[in-house]
Order: C-alpha cells, then structure tokens, then sequence
C-alpha cells in the first residue's frame, strides 16, 4: 500500500492551487447535498411533529367520527367527518362500555368575539371534563370546567393562552373576565399552559376556547357531536373496547356511517402519506447529486489529460497502476466530499433559519448518510478517469506534450 | 546484470505496413559498466533505452534483468524494478513542475513497497548538497537552469540507490560546458558508487566519457 497521506496531500496541494476551479466542481454536489439535507430535515421535522401532536393524546385513546377514516390502510377524510352525528345517547352508552374511564364528546363552534384590546374569530371546543385527561391539558391559571359545570351548564370558557393575550394583552388581564359569544356571555375562568405546535394548518390548541358541551348546546340545537374520544383504562383493552363500541353502536348507525380510530393508527397512515411525499421530493433532488458527480468526471477527465506527461513520470519512477488510480480518485473523493461538506454546512445554515418557522432537524444518520453520499459519488464518478489515467502506457503518457 | 536476446520493437503504421524500431537486438550489459548508446536520429536509441529500463515491452525476444527474465512479470513488479532498480534521466529532465525539487527528488520514495532503508529527507538533502543544489531545495523547478534542472533529476534517479542509471541524451538541451560537468558527475558516480551507467547521445565527445560505445543504426547493432 502507499502512502495514502502523501496522496492526499498532494490533492490538496492542487486544490489549493485552483481554488475556483475546485469551489465551481464541487458546486453541483454542494447543491445536491443542500437539497436533499434540507428535505429530509423538513420530513423528519414534519414527522416529528405528527407524531408530537398525536403523543399528546396519548396511547389508550379512541375516536369516534363520522364515516370511513381508514380504508385499507391509506387515509380519506370523507365529507361527512365534518358533519355532527352523535349525540348524547351515545356519549351514555360508551360510558357505560367496560374499561372506558372517560369520553368527551367534542362539538366546535366559531364565532367572533370581543377582548378588551382586539375583536377576532375564535374556534370553541365545546366538550366534558373529560377532555382534560384525554388531550392533557394542564390549567396556568384559574381552573378548566369540572363535572359540575357540565351538569350545571354553567356558562363558563377556559382560553388558550395564545388567544387570551390576543384578545386582551396578557393572560392575567383575561382571566376573570366577561367575554360574549353571540348573544350569551361566559365568564372566563381559566387559561390552559401552552402546548406549542400549531401553524401550517395544525391544530393549534393555544388559540382554542373550551367550554362544557352542555352550555355548548345553545349553538347546537341538534345537540350532535362531531367526535367522541374515549378514554380507556389502559392499552391492553383498546381492542376489547373497540369491538364492545362497535356492537353498541352497530345497534343505531351503518358500519359505514363511523369510524373508530386509534392514534397510533391515524399518525401511521399520515406519516406514511408525508414519508413517500418526502421520499419523492429527496429522489427528485437527488438527480441534482448525480448531475454534480457527471460534472466532477468531466473535470476528472480533463484533469488526466492535462496531466499525462506527469502520470508517465511517475510511473517512470515506479508508481504502480494502483498509485495512479488512487491519486486520481482521491482527487475525485476530495472535490465531492468539499461540495458534501459545504452543503451540509449550508443546509445547517438553512435548517437554523427554517427552524423560526418549522420544526425542521437533522439527525446524526442524515450526516453520516450525506458525506457517504458524496464520497460515494466521488469514486463512482472518479473511478473512469482514474482508469483512463492508470492504464495509460508509460512511454506514450512520457512522450505526450 | 542486463542481457537482451533478439529483441525487436515493431509499430503497426497500418494494418500493412509494420516498422522495425529495434530488430534482433543481442545486447548484454555489465554491472559496473560506462557504456554510450550512440546513433542517429530515429536508429531507435530511446526504444532501445524503454526496453533495457522496463518502460516499455519488446514485440518479441527476451530481456534479463539479473537472468531474470521479465516478461513473465506483473505490471506492479515491473512498477518495483523501475522504482528500485533503475533510475532514469531524461533529456527535458521530465521533473514535475507543480513539486518542489525536494518533492521532486523524494517523489520516487512514496511509490516504493518496500521498507527503505534510509530516511528519504536526509538522503535527498545528502544528494542535492553533494550536488550543489542545497539551497534550491525548496525552489521550483522552473526557476532553475537547465544544469541545475538535470542535476535534479540526477538526484532524484539517484534516491532510491538503483543499480543502474539510464540516461536518454542528458546533455542534449544544455550548453557543451554544463554538459561536461553532467557527464563528470555521472562518471563520478559510476567511479565511486560502482553504479552501471548506460547512456544515449548523438555527440561523440559525450561519448568519449563511457568506456564502451554501442553503435546502432536503423535498429540495429552495429
Ligand atoms: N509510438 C510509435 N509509433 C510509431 N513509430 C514510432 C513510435 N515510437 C517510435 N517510433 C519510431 O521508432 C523509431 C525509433 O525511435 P526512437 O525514439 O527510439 O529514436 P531515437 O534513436 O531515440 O531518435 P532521437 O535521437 O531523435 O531521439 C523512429 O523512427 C520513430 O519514428
Ligand atoms: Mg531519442
């Protein structure tokens, strides 16, 4: 074996000496490596966030919603799911299920509503006491509605605290306050902590109102749920309550009028929506990386034949074919792994700034994979030139001007 | 030390017409030797040289190398006889411009695969002081004259300690004076080191350094 050190040194020399040249080669996998890093951080960030999102729900928890979910493993929100379909009937009857500690029956109204500072649109989730084990919601001031406001249908809300400091500068300046929605006024006792997340479209627990169903069903005169969510004592019994629901409910409605959703199963079916959506995107920038690998081999070889005449003295001075070979494909790993190494660092870069508004990451694997990548590239597309150079004739490579 | 038996070098100039640069070459070499290669332009001296430092292959005939024959030999055990064995000196000195004449010099100790005996810094420090070159070792290539260029690339033919030296017209780009001292260093060194020296040139009184003239014409011994 040779001196791998004196080789790479060597590469480096010449670099150094072409700095543009080198900067411009690697420009195309700097770019694909930029492209692909950043995708895959977005999926990953996108992933996490699902998953986030539902871990909050926990994993002994059921949904009922109206119409067919799932079908066959992919995920199709049919119309109807945004449409009321239970009622209180079946809130009794699901309480009455073995191994079920709790439902909440959620019904949302939107409706515009007047702070002291500001007039916006608010979204009500009108639900049990119920909700505040099945969603974790944790109380920062004041208290969340109790069984007995349910019974009472005590014209109480509990604010995120997003939409709290929104409607009146701060949380504290909210609590305790009168807020009216349409015509019927509630008194605010409480604001939830902060849960983050929301944005693109996600469900944005901060911005919501909650208050009990029972007062909720002066905006709901059909008294009609959009979701059941149903607590279950532990994750052992999720399938035994699943069929006993479906029984029940098999009694009033069409198998096709309901859904029963697990969690885990909803966040399946949508992270692997995102993962093939996110695969595709990578794939797609991925061509960049072998459009940038087409561009080293052209250098490459333009390389080996402005140095023919070297190539001939050193083999002159008894390099082997291997030494050649090596010496042109450092060359080749170099300029892919310097384009691999700038553009995770941009991509670092990019990540830094996209994080401000999603939750984009790198992993280690993204790293590893990403410079293995690039080294790979370098000798796929290094190893024709490095051939062309080492199997050059001694004497005609000496005699080439 | 090196013997050549009825070695020929043919170029195809078309699928007809073949060209014999070297035809039924019988040429033996001593270890110890000052022998001059001398011949007109296009008899085939450098083919010949090629051959006799395994740069390049005959067409036919054999080639010993210590009455080992070398054609059975792989590609990287050639690779360590010219590296070792052999040490090349060229007419355009052929060092590589990019290295210093340090770098230069040691180039051939980084392609060697087996263990040197001697540190390669001090030995080329050795070299280049011995040849007054001590305070060019750092320089690149192009800043020296062509002397001082030749002496280099005597250096660096001499790093690995070869056996023998082959010298394709040394003296054919500089001026008769540097000439002679080229030709008094490598007759020192044949002298001093008992190294084979063989060497090609066109002019007679280069000649006269080497104890013994091969003459060749359109391929041929004379
Ligand atoms: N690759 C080649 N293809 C065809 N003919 C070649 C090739 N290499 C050498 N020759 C021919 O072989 C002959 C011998 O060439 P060579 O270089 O050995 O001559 P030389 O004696 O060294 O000449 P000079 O003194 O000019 O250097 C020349 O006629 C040359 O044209
Ligand atoms: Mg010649």
């Amino acid at each position: 074996m040779i001196n791998l050190i004196a080789v790479y040194k060597e590469a480096i020399a010449d670099f150094s000496r072409n700095k543009v040249r080198t900067f411009l080669t690697s420009l195309g996998i700097l770019i694909g490596v930029f492209a692909v890093v950043i995708l895959m951080a977005l999926g990953l960030g996108l992933k996490k966030y699902i998953s986030d999102q539902f871990e909050a729900l926990g994993k002994s928890t059921l949904f009922l919603v109206p119409g067919r979910v799932l079908s066959g493993g992919g995920f199709s929100a049919s119309v109807s799911s945004l449409t009321g379909r239970f009622d209180n009937r079946d809130l009794e009857n699901l309480k009455r299920i073995d191994n079920v500690i709790g439902v909440a029956p959620i019904a949302l109204k939107s409706a515009k509503v007047m702070g002291t500072i500001k007039e916006d649109f608010a979204d009500i989730l009108f639900s049990s006491e119920a909700i505040v084990d099945i969603m974790g919601f944790e109380v920062d001031m004041g208290r969340f509605f109790n069984k007995n406001d349910v019974t009472k249908r005590a014209k109480v809300i509990v604010l995120g605290p997003r939409i709290a400091s929104d409607l009146f500068g701060s949380s504290e300046e909210a609590l305790g306050k009168k807020i009216r929605i349409e015509n019927v006024r509630f008194t605010i006792i409480g604001i939830t902590k902060s849960r983050g997340g929301g944005g693109m479209g996600g469900f944005d627990y901060d911005k919501y109102f909650y208050g009990p169903y029972t007062t909720g069903y002066i905006f709901n005169p059909d008294k009609k749920f959009f979701r059941l969510s149903v607590k279950v004592k532990s994750e052992n019994y999720i399938s035994q309550v699943r069929e006993d629901i479906k029984q029940k409910l098999l009694k009033r409605y069409e198998e096709e009028d309901f859904s029963i959703v697990e969690p885990t199963e909803l966040m399946t079916a949508i992270t692997s929506i995102f993962s093939i959506l996110n695969l595709v995107l990578v794939a797609i920038a991925a061509v960049s990386l072998v459009v940038g690998g087409i561009g080293i081999m052209n250098i490459m070889y333009v390389t080996v034949s402005d140095r023919i005449k070297e190539i001939g003295i050193r083999r002159a001075l008894g390099a082997h074919q291997s030494d050649i070979l090596y010496q042109f494909l450092a060359e080749s790993i170099l300029l892919s792994l310097t384009g691999g190494f700038l553009g995770l660092a941009f991509a670092y870069l990019g990540i830094f700034f996209l994080n401000r508004y999603f939750p984009a990451y790198i992993d280690g694997l993204t790293v590893v994979i990403s410079l293995v990548v690039s080294s790979a590239i370098g000798i796929t597309f290094g190893v024709f030139p490095a051939r062309k150079a080492a199997n050059l004739e001694p004497v005609e490579a000496m005699r080439y001007e | 030390m090196i013997n050549l038996q009825k070695v020929s070098k043919v170029y195809k100039l078309d699928s007809e017409i073949v060209f014999f640069a070297l035809k039924d070459i019988n040429l033996t070499i001593k270890e110890g030797e000052f022998c001059s290669i001398m011949g007109p332009s296009g008899s085939g001296k450098s083919t010949l040289m090629h051959i006799i430092g395994l740069l390049d292959k005959p067409s036919s005939g054999k080639v010993f190398i210590e009455k080992k024959e070398i054609s059975n030999l792989s590609d990287d055990e050639i690779s360590n006889l010219r590296n070792e064995f052999v040490g090349f000196v060229f007419q355009q000195f052929n060092l590589i411009p990019k290295l210093t004449v340090l770098e230069n010099v040691t180039l051939p100790t980084i392609y060697t695969r087996s263990a040197l005996s001697f540190n390669p810094r001090e030995r080329a420090d050795e070299i280049l002081t011995k040849f007054g070159l001590k305070e060019k070792t750092h320089s690149y290539p192009n800043r020296l004259s062509g002397g001082q260029q030749q002496r280099v690339a005597i250096a660096r033919a001499m790093i690995m300690k070869p056996r023998l030296i082959l010298a394709d017209e040394p003296t054919g780009n500089l001026d008769s004076k540097t000439g002679h001292e080229i030709m008094t260093l490598l007759r020192k060194l044949n002298e001093d080191e008992n190294l084979t020296v063989a060497l090609v040139t066109h002019e007679s009184d280069i000649a006269s350094y080497a104890k013994r003239v091969i003459k060749i014409r359109d391929g041929e011994i004379l």
